[in-house]
């Protein structure tokens, strides 16, 4: 490959690196970051361009596994370029540790072939966006829990306060802050001297560093520091950031913590655990019987919706009222409802019917999948959860606009599902066969391939998490899993691949996980060693995604640690493919529908037989030890009313229910063949007794419609009628000796009749007869019009005196001679202006003396009018008074009233 | 997998009869899920949270229940049942009540936060007295009965493990002189005195009375016994003086008209929940001696008041009798909860086998109303129409000719209507035992019947419970309490009492076609056919073309 000949040259970029990777190293990357070619990158510049930007950036850091990530992280503050060793001392530690060693250059092929990290393992780096993304700042602390570099800290120092440090700590001055900084740096990165410099320390300041050590690295300080913190910051192993903040700079962290990064490096994906052992048997059979009840269920759900399911809310979906209804009609809780109505939504069986009034009924697609074998009708619901995107687990939350998600409504689909629901699975199938797994190691697991970037969200509320658990419970649901435990034919979903790989490698393989394991193309490769001796157990969860790629293992990064030769960098041609964690699908529709009728193959010898057979009792009840065959079902489920489900049927033959069956066409004579047909016992007598009582009872009373009817006490009269020719289209049938049934409405009958020469009487509801007059149609009761006049109406005379008095006291008002003591420069016509204080002293002494006022008031709408009043007393805020103007007795707020003023003596004294 | 034992997901089970599997898996099952139906061929039985904690109490695990259920089970038992059960069982003994040396009666837990929810509680609050230490709170002794419930329907049922005072010694024996208690009845004591407390369920006739007489040999203290009515009361003393080492003079009545306290006194509830001035006076009864035990016969009666009663005397060793636990108004969780759980069931059909009671030919015989009966009935006031119904002519000409058939056998015609009662009575020439009927002239009247001096016995629902009759072979139904389920059972039992010639019994009861009285008998008739009775239906045509 060409990579020889250009292996001299080290890539000065990562668009140059990647000119050096060859086409399956490059198709790995494409298939791992799939957001690159969309659309596809002109050539190899723009597709690093791309590489390099933050949203795809952010998109590969979030798809690695927790070893990847925090191989990253350590490059991240690592020098740029970083070493393969620096990198392996960050993740080690000085002391070394064999899992990380195994583990590091497996999580640095994956950086690698992401395309985060790039250039030979002298020179690592990881690109800039990616840098920024993971290195510490005091905006973003990093999870290393690291600060600063000394060099950073630094940046805003005073030379002189550098060279204060140099020369505390004993270092010769330098003639510039940078040697000084550098000088200083390599003391840190020193550990022998640096071990000396710490050991002269006081213990009491060196506790200080310990609180630091682990992060967060910043620390408050007073502005006068104890001697303890002052001697550390003398010495430069406390650095000032802002006023009253000091961080410990990342050089001296890594010291004092032997020069590991992390505190606890994960090279190791959890193990998952079982927690209970069944034999294969039972969870197979168990997993049978709830896969026959999962159909069982569906089948109730769409015939409860038969004659017309629920109304489609406007929004979209099923009101909470109406899946509280089917949960009922179900028995089971609304959570559960929810899963088995979104189940046949994504199995095509149920939707809406788009009428408008728009409600849900099952499709036809229901009515093929009803003829299907039990095994094929459990594959295709199995097949449409595997791949659903919806999710009912959240019906019930709120979406960012705070409504709440309801079943088969719209925002339910969580991408991020199908992936997880085969990891979960998969994982499942790693354990081997009848174990069940505790489901806090799986969710551990899932933690580790996905961990969140950013603060350790360690509880259960994302999503991934509410995914795997969902995952678990909807797999027992729909027997998938059995007691917990994966049974043969959930196995068989995974595909043909699956069960293969994963029982050879065992639950607690090391890997580093779907995301990243490059070395084992499958099982048969996992315990080969690589050429540098290192061997690399599969991981035992392999995705059998991998099934189809043949290509030789080999172990991606490892040469460069044994062969520091100029190698060429990036993964060797031979690169195996990677797996591409991020497909959503991971088989292939075709694979996953071989996969499912395989799983049906190996399900349909373990579902239940359908009896055709049941058991009846005196106690009117019917039992059918086991499912049923369907027509019998069906005849049973009219028949009688299912009081128990289960594994059996329990039926209550009722009077209703008879009543039912004989409404739906079968007469008690059938009934009778059925039952003994069916049942192993005699049919009790007073089953029998039973039914023939209904029967006796059943269409006695015979109803339908008529819209006019002819009687007549001569019967030959209306046989006439009947035989006459022109009564055909009168509708005419005779319902007793005497009586006619007409569909012809009585008008058209009478019409009818007498042009057919007979002289026939109509007759009102009562049986007399209507008397027939020329107009008798009326209207509904009617109010007659009103008169539009001219206009206003003549006042009467109380109108008239109320109006003459108005208009009087208003003319009082504006044209009372004021007192000229009242200090009222408003104009004439103007409602005065006085202060409050004012106001309240003329009113209460108008109490006292009897005058009377003028007032401008303001009323509650806010509209001012001017009013005589003659107040009678003062209190709590409120002035009552006899108003002039409306001739009454009223109440005024004080705060109202704008202004007040005496009237002159002898208006007062003549009130209209 | 072919067990004979079908697991519903509503925690039924079903269990086929005719497999040979069915009695090892009976007895698998019987300790914790109560037999709820037991028809001919299929059993069904429920699985209750109450029964999964009896079954704790009783020393069983949750593993012993679920390997129960896979043992038998014909069908893989659902995954989220089995998790059910366990959970359910593992929240019995969080809590336990017990005797302190230093506080009296406490609750302690082995499980702080349950301990602080059940204190949260409003319902809890008032019963429980000072915290002693984190684990512990004191109860109020006389609140033992009302926790208990209080803490079952909150779902954390106590362990009660304060134990029972001894009460006042007195010797008592059985005396097996040419008879001995029957194996289910021995059993039937074995398990209630282990236990503790609790109801013994018999059918009719099958001898409840020695199983109250067994537990008393058992205790050796004084014993309260309390009965329906006073001819109930009269007939145990008469069977204890007959059956144990009592004499007349140790066994007191306590009725409406004597109020005797010896070391074993007989009271009726009626007496007991007599109110005067909105206090019960003769609740001191309760207290009057240090009572060893205390007896409930036919417990599914027990009113309301005496539950309150029964609440405060769990100290108490108490026995529930009853051969129809079913109760109309739903509290049979109460009579669980406050006498103690089931101890001893067996079903009818089973003790039928064994020979103890007699077989029975139950038939329900269809008469027709007239047309003019009929245009009547369905112009009747609602409350009036079942009345009317049950009432009808051609129930009596029924009536005349079932007895007519079985002229020379005892027979029993019981009704709920006196005037129907007094007109049988006339047609049939046979006294009517009814409620104002004196005790004196009903003695007079069974003794009569007793010794054949009358066949025929017209009686009302007086006659309901523990009337000893024993050669009763037939018995006539014309008219009974709406839909009582007890009621029918408690008739029928009228009759079941082994015949000295083993002969079959008969069981009438003569039903309205198309009315509200055909619905009561189909619900009446419930229990019955859960138990395995089989009516047969007759239409009263055949029955009186039969006759001519």
């Amino acid at each position: 490959m060409s990579g020889d000949e250009k292996a001299a040259a080290a890539p000065r970029s990562l668009a140059e690196a990647l000119r050096q990777r060859d086409d399956a190293s490059l198709a790995a990357l494409l298939r791992a970051r799939p957001d690159l070619i969309t659309p596809v990158p002109t050539d190899l510049t723009q597709l690093a361009t791309r590489a390099g930007t933050r949203a795809s950036v952010v998109r590969a850091l979030e798809r690695l596994d927790r070893f990847a990530l925090q191989t990253a992280e350590a490059l991240a503050v690592a020098g740029d370029p970083a070493s393969y060793g620096e990198l392996l001392g960050l993740m080690a530690g000085d002391d070394g540790d064999p899992e990380v060693a195994a583990a590091l250059p497996r999580a640095l092929g994956a950086l690698r072939e992401r395309a985060l990290v790039w250039g030979a393992d002298d020179r690592l780096r990881l690109v800039r966006t990616a840098r920024e993304l993971l290195a510490p700042s005091p905006q973003h602390p990093s999870p290393t829990g690291l600060g600063p570099t000394v060099q950073e800290a630094t940046a805003g120092m005073s030379p002189g306060r550098i060279q204060e440090i140099v020369a505390a700590v004993g270092l010769p001055s330098t003639h510039d802050s940078v040697s000084a900084v550098a000088s200083l740096t390599a003391l840190f990165t020193d550990r022998e001297r640096m071990s000396a410099l710490l050991a002269d320390v006081p213990a009491g300041s060196l506790e200080v560093l310990d609180r630091l050590v682990w992060g967060p690295p910043y620390g408050q300080v007073t502005a006068d520091p104890a001697p303890r913190l002052r001697l550390l910051l003398d010495r430069g192993l406390l650095l000032p950031t802002a006023p009253g903040t000091v961080v410990l700079p990342r050089e001296v962290a890594l010291h004092l913590r032997a020069g590991r990064a992390h505190r606890a490096p994960e090279p190791v994906p959890p193990a998952v655990t079982a927690s209970a052992t069944h034999t294969a048997r039972v969870v197979d059979a168990t997993a049978a019987g709830q896969a026959y009840t999962a159909l069982a269920t569906v089948e109730e759900l769409l015939k409860d919706w038969d004659e017309g399911g629920p109304n489609v809310l406007r929004a979209g979906g099923l009101s909470v009222r109406d899946l509280k209804r089917t949960a009922v009609a179900l028995d089971v809780p609304e959570p559960v409802a929810a899963f088995w109505v979104e189940l046949a939504y994504a199995a095509g069986l149920l939707a809406s019917d788009g009428e408008v009034d728009e409600r849900y009924a099952a499709t036809p697609a229901y009515d093929e999948w009803l003829e299907l074998p039990p095994a094929d009708r459990w594959a295709r619901l199995a097949q449409a959860w595997l791949t659903a995107t919806r999710t009912p687990g959240v019906v019930g939350d709120r979406d960012a606009k705070d409504r709440t998600l309801s079943a088969l409504g719209p925002g339910l689909d969580r991408s991020a599902a199908p992936e997880v629901r085969h990891r979960v699975l998969a994982l499942l199938a790693a354990l081997p066969e009848g174990a069940a797994p505790d489901a806090e190691s799986v969710l551990a697991r899932l933690r580790w391939e996905r961990p969140l970037r950013g603060p350790q969200r360690t509880g259960d509320h994302d999503l991934r998490t509410r995914l795997a658990r969902w995952t678990l419970s909807e797999a027992e649901l729909l027997g998938v899993t059995g007691r917990g435990a994966l049974s043969a034919h959930g196995r068989a979903l995974l595909g043909a691949g699956a069960s293969a790989g994963a029982s050879a490698a065992g639950p607690a393989a090391p890997g580093t996980g779907a995301g990243t394991d490059a070395g084992a193309a499958s099982g048969a490769d996992a315990g080969r060693p690589g050429p540098d001796g290192l061997t690399a157990p599969g991981p035992g969860d392999k995705l059998p995604v991998h099934k189809h790629h043949p290509h030789p293992p080999h172990p991606p990064t490892a040469e460069p640690l044994h062969d520091p030769a100029p190698v060429p960098a990036p993964p060797p041609p031979t690169a195996p493919p990677h797996d591409p964690t991020p497909a959503p699908a991971p088989l292939s529709p075709a694979e996953q529908a071989t996969a499912t009728a395989a799983a049906a193959r190996l399900l349909a010898p373990l579902l239940p037989e359908p009896l055709d057979h049941v058991l009846l009792q005196a106690d009117l009840t019917a039992v059918a030890p086991g499912p049923l065959r369907r027509p019998l079902a069906d005849m049973l489920g009219v028949l009688a009313n299912v009081e128990s489900k289960g594994g059996a049927t329990v039926y209550r033959f009722t009077p209703a229910s008879v009543r039912r069956a004989l409404d739906a066409g079968r007469s008690a004579a059938d009934l009778h063949a059925f039952l003994t047909e069916h049942s192993r016992t005699p049919v009790p007598q007073p089953l029998a007794y039973l039914i023939d009582d209904v029967a006796r009872k059943h269409g006695h009373l015979r109803v339908g419609a008529a819209s006019a009817y002819v009687r007549c006490d001569d019967d030959a009269l209306l046989n006439e009628i009947l035989a006459d020719k022109r009564s055909a289209g009168l509708g005419l049938r005779r319902l007793a000796p005497t009586v006619l049934a007409a569909q012809a409405d009585p008008g058209t009958l009478l019409e009818g009749l007498r042009a057919m020469g007979y002289a026939p009487a109509a007759e009102s509801a009562a049986g007399d007869v209507v008397i027939a007059r020329a107009d008798s149609h009326r209207t509904p009761p009617r109010t007659a019009p009103e008169p539009v006049p001219d206009g206003p109406p003549a006042p009467d005379t109380p109108l008239l005196s109320a109006a003459i008095r108005a208009i009087r006291a208003g003319d009082l008002a504006a044209t009372a001679p004021r007192r000229p003591a009242a200090a009222d420069p408003a104009a004439d016509g103007e409602p005065p202006r006085t202060s409050a204080a004012e106001t309240l002293a003329t009113v209460q002494a108008a109490v006292l003396t009897g005058e009377t006022l003028w007032i401008g008031y303001v009323n509650a709408d806010g509209a001012a009018s001017q009013r005589v009043i003659a107040p009678i007393r003062v209190e709590g805020g409120f002035v009552t008074a006899y108003d002039h103007t409306a001739d009454e007795v009223r109440t005024y707020p004080l705060h109202r009233i704008t202004g007040v003023a005496e009237l002159a003596e002898e208006a007062a004294a003549d009130p209209s | 997998m072919n067990g004979p034992l079908i697991v519903q997901s509503d925690k039924t089970l079903l269990l086929e009869v005719d497999h040979e599997q069915a009695d090892d898996c009976r007895r698998a099952i019987a300790p914790f899920a109560e037999l709820e139906r037991a028809p001919e061929h299929i059993h069904t039985y429920r699985v209750t949270p109450l029964g999964l904690w009896n079954a704790r109490a009783a020393g069983h695990d949750a593993e012993q229940v679920v390997d129960a259920l896979v043992q038998y089970s014909r069908y893989p038992v659902p995954h989220a049942l089995l998790v059910d059960i366990a959970e359910t069982m593992d929240r019995y003994g969080r809590l336990t009540l017990s005797k302190h040396p230093a506080h009296g009666l406490v609750l302690t837990t082995t499980d702080r936060p349950v301990l602080e929810e059940v204190l949260k509680s409003k319902r809890v609050a008032p019963l429980v007295g000072a915290r002693i230490d984190p684990d512990t709170v004191a109860v109020h002794p006389s609140e033992r009965g009302q926790i208990k419930q209080t803490l079952l329907k909150l779902g954390w049922p106590a362990e009660d493990l304060a134990g029972y005072v001894d009460g006042e010694a007195h010797p008592i024996d059985l005396r097996e002189d040419g008879w001995k208690l029957r194996p289910y009845q021995k059993q039937a004591v074995e398990n209630f005195w282990h236990g503790g407390s609790g109801v013994v369920v018999l059918p009719c006739g099958a001898g409840k009375t020695l199983v109250g007489a067994g537990s008393m040999a058992q205790a050796k203290s004084t014993t309260l016994i309390l009965v329906t009515n006073t001819v109930s009361a009269r007939q145990w003393k008469h069977e204890l003086v007959k059956r144990t080492s009592l004499t007349e003079d140790e066994i007191g009545e306590y009725s409406g008209t004597k109020k005797e306290i010896r070391p074993v006194t007989i009271a009726t509830y009626q007496v007991l929940t007599t109110r005067r001035k909105g206090v019960y006076p003769h609740l001191e009864l309760f207290d009057s001696r240090d009572w060893g035990l205390i007896v409930y016969d036919e417990v599914h009666l027990l009113p309301a008041p005496v539950f309150k009663f029964t609440a405060d005397l769990q100290a108490r060793r108490r026995l529930g009798l009853t051969a129809t636990l079913v109760r109309e108004d739903g509290r049979e969780s109460d009579v669980f909860s406050l006498i103690g759980p089931k101890r001893f069931d067996a079903p009818w059909k089973e003790i039928e086998a064994q020979g103890y009671i007699a077989p029975a030919d139950c038939v329900e015989v269809r008469v027709n109303l007239t047309d003019a009966e009929r245009l009547a009935y369905a112009t009747a006031e609602t409350e009036e129409k079942y009345r009317f119904c049950a009432t009808t002519a051609t129930k009596r000409k029924v009536t005349e000719a079932i007895v007519r058939r079985f002229a020379g056998q005892q027979i029993l015609v019981i009704g709920q209507y006196i005037d129907q009662l007094d007109e049988l009575g006339e047609h049939l020439n046979a006294p009517v035992i009814k409620g104002e009927t004196s005790n004196a002239q009903r003695e007079k009247l069974f003794d009569a019947f007793r010794e054949g001096e009358i066949n025929v016995l017209v009686v009302s629902k007086v006659a309901n419970f523990s009337i000893d009759l024993p050669e009763a072979t037939v018995a006539v139904q014309v008219s009974g309490t709406f839909g009582s389920r007890q009621e029918e059972a408690q008739r029928l039992g009228r009759v079941l009492r082994p015949k000295a010639d083993g002969h079959q019994a008969h069981f009438y009861s003569v039903v309205a076609r198309d009315t509200i009285d055909q619905d009561f008998a189909a619900h009446r008739q419930r229990f019955l056919a859960e138990q395995g009775y089989a009516y047969r239906i007759m239409d009263a045509d055949e029955l009186l073309a039969g006759e001519a």
